[in-house]
């Protein structure tokens, strides 16, 4: 069995577990596959093990507690702890693919605003002129911070997994978060000096370019 | 780690081996057959140390149709782990009996 269809399995599986039984291994499921520098492959094998096993002993009126003990979080930990590392050439590859994703979202999205702008609003030219120094520069720090940004999502969500966060206070702190993180790029957008020869830019460039990046993306997502 | 937690990880490390030389097994019956040894070890125990042992290339897992149906993941020995249980028995046969000896009460020094 492949690495998708152990996943498919696994959500097909899971809705025989009883309700209590459930909670428990999908806590344990979720802050698993957040440890992101694991090979997939191993941990969907060990999650289907652990679900199994599960599905077992619950016929033999057996519980969670009962199998994996009072301390799911503990339990996790140990199994994360015993797991092969993804090999290089794979994270390299997931990088590559993240970045070449994140940028054709940005260079898409930037399109699609301006051009929304431009119609709907009346604001802005299709064709404007921009510092190439000054673009290229943003686009070099954007790339790690929004990385950095996903790691701490990351880090954050293995942290909530096993308590019951009050859905007010999550929401919150998403808010805040998500606040912050946009900020920080406007922060860098605004006090970038302007450098590099100014060239004219069209709109349409940037829908070319992040489709160019999106195909690439997806070519780079099959070869893993 | 505690002398404690260590010296029982060693010694279930050893146990498993020696359940899946005898025979292959996946997960659930291995955790069966180690209780039915009278080993109360709590199930979910198994898996860290098969994570392990794996790693360090004693066992292989393959997924295999299981009779009672659906895909399951057994285990074999391999023949580092054939040699790994054979230093296994090789120390327990060297600790079992002094250590028998020291503990029991009637004997005198």
């Amino acid at each position: 069995m492949n690495t998708k269809e152990l996943i498919k399995a696994n959500n097909d599986k899971r809705k025989l577990l009883t309700k209590e039984t459930q909670k428990y291994y999908e806590d344990m499921l979720i802050y698993i596959r957040l440890s992101y520098d694991k090979s997939e492959h191993e941990t969907e094998e060990i999650l289907t093990e652990m679900l199994d096993h599960l599905l077992e002993a619950q016929e033999d009126g057996k519980t969670a507690v009962d199998v994996f003990g009072e301390n799911p979080k503990q339990y996790a930990d140990d199994i994360i702890g015993e797991l092969p590392k993804i090999v290089t050439k794979k994270r390299i590859k997931y990088m590559g693919m993240g970045i070449l994703y994140f940028l054709a979202a940005l260079a898409i999205l930037s399109a699609l605003f301006n051009v929304v702008e431009h119609y709907l609003l009346d604001l802005n030219e299709l064709t404007y002129k921009i510092y190439l120094g000054t673009q290229i520069a943003n686009l070099m720090i954007a790339i790690p911070i929004a990385f950095l940004q996903l790691i701490v999502i990351l880090h954050y969500l293995r942290w909530e997994t096993f308590k019951n966060i009050n859905k007010v206070l999550a929401f919150f702190i998403y808010w805040i978060f998500g606040l912050t993180s946009i900020g920080l790029f406007f922060v860098i957008i605004y006090f970038m000096p302007s450098f590099g020869p100014l060239i004219e830019w069209n709109v349409w460039f940037n829908l070319i370019i992040g489709v160019v990046l999106y195909v690439l993306a997806r070519s780079v997502k099959s070869f893993i | 780690m505690s002398l404690r937690t260590q010296l029982l990880k060693g010694i279930l490390e050893g146990c498993i081996l020696a359940v899946i030389e005898k025979q292959v097994v996946y997960g659930y019956e291995l955790s069966l057959k180690l209780q039915h040894f009278g080993l109360e070890v709590s199930e979910g125990s198994i898996y860290p140390v098969l994570l392990r042992l794996q790693k360090e290339n004693l066992i292989k897992g393959k997924m295999k149709k299981s009779p009672s149906g659906p895909n399951r993941k057994y285990y074999y020995l391999t023949d580092e782990g054939q040699e790994a249980l054979e230093d296994f028995r090789h120390n327990w046969e060297w600790v079992k009996q002094p250590v028998d000896q020291l503990l029991d009460r009637r004997d005198n020094l």
